[in-house]
């Protein structure tokens, strides 16, 4: 068992037939992947077969860590929460911060792998290696903030982490996301429905178990230059104004997603951004365990139509989505939707558009008003923004529709809803604007596993438009980065192959992507982080053997979708982001060649340009021999 | 010189570096539970570090004079060899901060990390400082007439001493 940074062990958990089982977690096995999602595709490959239904007893779901959670790496106590979406039939991941991920970890665990279905409702306790499978039923119905104090209480552990659904996962909204710590999500794709089909309404974490050290004194070295580094990060706004700082830049560079993604600036930015949020609303910045940083909001609506009690959030992409994506400039009605969304357990981002879809489609005469309940949705009518966060968590009316997500709503609807639905694989795209913010983000959204994903594993405009190395000249990424509108000829598909394998290494160590972005000594460099990981696990690990563990993870979140019939034509872009912005700074922009754009990747990948199928000899070079079997039968 | 910890609440944002950094050089771990300085994060927006305070309470409690007051740094601490884990000086501490660490039944306390504490050097929020025993009664002064007041607001000067004290008088409800 391997014993310095991982806790060495793992707990499976069967619902259906309530056995508890430890598994011990070997150097030999772990270390090609290193931990967190990347070990987590890994045990999704294996365990599960091609075509399972998310939603069914035969899912499985993880919550998964890597060695640096829970430690003095700046990891922002990240989790990953691993399972085949229910959105959108892919792979998944979503990762949180908070305390979730460092508290599995005292508790004495990797990872929690939780496969079958219980026949009553119930909740898991992990506390200092004992796993229990406890009652629910008096928690099923009710919202993330009471289930998390009565789960606290019941236990007697005021310190410990409980990640929950709410009333969203229960109704098995397609995009429900779980909840930790009251105000984080693991909010993508959906994890909270597989939870809810489970009947698993939480999970609570805690204990006072030892994350050992391989080297104390090195380990600690190399934690003071990684905060030194973080000292210098050069997104400075970040702790003062957390990410809603983004507004602002996002709406100069004509970025910022505006009435369902039809224009790229939006008048009333200023309202609803991140001087606005502060000056406002902010109670106090929060950070998340262990972070050297401390980007996360508290904020309140302290009196008004919209008055909110103290909560975590709202985040840049929420603003986004709820604000100038739904042209809503107010800004406490978005603070109370993100009230709600945290309560109710549902993905702001997806939830989000999913309200400016439907504000679409009304204009277009797609939905009528009998169909929305009896009066059509407008842009920036915040009480019904506001009603429908509720409608879609408990699926009623209208809301019952949309919480399939906005693929799914526009098969429905007929017509040309399709037209309006803005998504790739069947998630919505999130608050990032690839046509003002960089091309390289269309790319991004068209072959991410999970979808149009702004995050995992990386934020690809760091690179186009950001103009920070992030320590990747070592591995040959083209640099300087050309022009941010260039589409084929600019070796885009060779940089963000670099670009993803980089933000996956955060994946697979289990840390905060932020931590990851800057100059070479402004933030966590693929170097810093070998380094990190030599000291503290004791393997003698350098920044290649890590680049090479990224690659090989992503690679097989690629073939985990290639297993499921995902081909080259699912990476795909909606019509919108290949419709010209119309006014702005990237004025006349569109995403007008992503098939070229496609065609560079995966060459540079070594994927196969007809089905996107990672080659043979790529799986080979990778160690994957299974894979190419089961992918390349010969 | 003799100086001490200070904490400011409404500085803190929660991070726990400072208990992962007494943990790591103390103990070579990460683990709050060993940590001499404990975060604590309660709804709806407390975040704040609790420290030793040296008050020497545990020092005066001790039966078997185990517990001696380091007189260069300023710090209490407890002599383990002497110790007989009677577990009177747990129990005396008014801040919950002389405890067990997982394991052990001596109880072990902050030490001020010889007069360079770990704790503050990483605070990056400026949540925790090290300052000269006159700031630190200065501010002592102000948090004590801030919660005489509360108490007398509350309508409780027979018990004004005492609720300051206890901290109960600081509560709104």
């Amino acid at each position: 068992m391997i014993e310095h940074g991982y806790m060495g062990e793992y707990v499976r958990v069967n619902l259906t037939t309530r056995e508890v089982s430890i598994v011990s977690i070997e150097e030999e096995e772990i270390r090609p992947y290193i931990g967190c999602s990347g070990y987590a595709v890994k045990m999704l490959w294996d365990e599960t077969e091609p075509g399972t239904d998310p939603l069914g007893p035969e899912a499985i779901v993880i919550f998964a860590t890597g060695p640096v959670a829970g430690t003095l790496c700046p990891s922002g106590g990240s989790y990953e929460l691993c399972f085949k979406s229910p959105l959108t039939g892919a792979w998944c991941q979503s990762r949180s911060g908070g305390g979730f991920g460092a508290r599995l970890k005292y508790a004495g665990y990797d990872f929690l792998l939780v496969e079958g279905k219980s026949e009553k409702r119930v909740y898991i306790s992990v506390h200092d290696k004992t796993v229990e499978i406890r009652d629910a039923s008096h928690l099923w119905g009710h919202d993330v903030g009471r289930v998390t104090s009565e789960i606290l209480a019941e236990i007697s552990d005021p310190d410990a982490s409980v990640a929950t659904i709410g009333p969203a996962g229960e109704h098995l909204v397609r995009y429900a996301a779980v909840m930790n710590d009251r105000g984080r999500a693991a909010g993508r794709g959906g994890g909270g429905a597989v939870l809810g089909s489970k009947n698993l309404k939480a999970v609570v974490v805690n204990g006072s178990r030892d994350i050992k050290v391989a080297q104390p004194k090195e380990f600690a070295e190399v934690v003071v230059t990684a905060e030194e580094n973080l000292s210098r990060y050069p997104f400075e706004g970040v702790n003062q104004f957390g990410t809603p700082l983004l507004v602002g830049i996002q709406n100069a560079a004509g970025a910022l997603p505006t009435k369902n993604f039809s224009e790229g600036q939006f008048d009333a930015f200023e309202t609803i951004g991140g001087e606005a949020v502060t000056d406002h609303h902010l109670l106090k910045r929060r950070a998340c365990f262990g972070c050297a940083m401390g980007c996360g909001r508290h904020t309140v609506v302290e009196e008004g139509r919209w008055a909110t009690a103290p909560g975590d959030g709202p985040e840049y992409e929420t603003l986004a989505m709820f604000g100038s994506l739904c042209l809503n400039d107010d800004l406490p009605s978005i603070i109370r939707a993100n009230f709600m969304c945290n309560e109710y357990g549902l993905d702001t981002v997806s939830t989000g558009s999913a309200i400016a879809f439907a504000m679409d489609c009304c204009e277009h005469g797609l939905l009528s008003a009998a169909q929305c309940g009896g009066s059509l949705v407008e842009w920036g009518d915040s009480e019904r923004i506001v009603a429908l966060v509720e409608d879609i968590a408990l699926r009623r009316g209208l809301g019952d529709l949309l919480a399939n997500g906005v693929a799914a709503a526009a098969r429905e609807i007929g017509g040309n809803a399709a037209d309006f639905a803005v998504h790739v694989k069947g998630m919505e795209v999130p608050g990032h604007e690839p046509r003002g913010e960089a091309k390289i983000m269309g790319l991004q959204y068209a072959v991410n596993p999970r979808g149009a994903c702004h995050m995992h594993p990386n934020w690809g405009a760091i690179w186009d438009s950001g103009q920070f190395e992030c320590g990747m000249r070592a591995f040959g990424i083209p640099w300087p980065p050309t022009d941010k509108y260039e589409e084929t000829g600019a070796s885009k598909g060779l940089a963000y192959r670099f670009v993803a394998i980089q933000g996956e290494i955060s994946e697979i160590v289990g840390a905060c992507v932020f931590h990851s972005w800057g100059a070479d000594d402004a933030c966590i460099t693929p170097d810093l982080y070998s380094r990190i990981l030599r000291t503290l696990t004791g393997m003698d690990m350098d920044q290649h053997e890590l680049f090479q563990a990224a690659d090989r993870s992503w690679v097989m979140k690629r073939c985990f979708n290639a297993r499921e019939g995902f081909r080259r034509e699912h990476d795909t872009l909606p019509k919108k982001l290949r419709q010209a912005l119309p006014s702005g700074p990237a004025k006349g922009q569109s995403v007008g060649n992503i098939e070229g754009m496609i065609d560079e990747y995966y060459e540079a990948c070594g994927w196969d340009m007809t089905t996107g199928i990672p080659l043979a000899e790529t799986l080979e070079a990778l160690g994957l021999h299974d894979v190419r079997e089961m992918l390349w039968p010969e | 010189m003799v100086r001490g910890l200070l904490v400011r609440p409404e500085k803190c944002t929660g991070c726990h570096r400072c208990d992962l950094w007494c943990s790591l050089t103390k103990d070579g771990v990460c683990n709050p539970a060993r940590s001499r300085i404990h975060v604590i994060r309660r709804e709806p927006d407390l975040d704040t570090p609790v420290t030793c305070t040296q008050c020497g309470v545990c020092l005066s409690a001790c039966p078997y004079d185990a517990i001696k007051c380091n007189v260069k740094t300023g710090a209490v601490f407890v002599e383990d060899k002497a110790c007989k884990k009677c577990g009177i000086c747990v129990m005396a501490c008014p801040t919950g901060m002389l405890t067990y660490a997982p394991g052990s039944k001596i109880p072990s306390k902050c030490d001020l990390c010889a007069g360079d504490p770990e704790c503050v050097k990483h605070c990056r929020d400026g949540a925790l400082t090290y300052e000269a025993p006159a700031r630190l009664a200065a501010s002592r002064r102000e948090d004590y007439a801030r919660a005489l007041s509360t108490a007398a607001r509350a309508g409780s000067p027979a018990n004004l001493l005492l609720s300051a004290l206890s901290g109960e008088a600081g509560s709104d409800d």
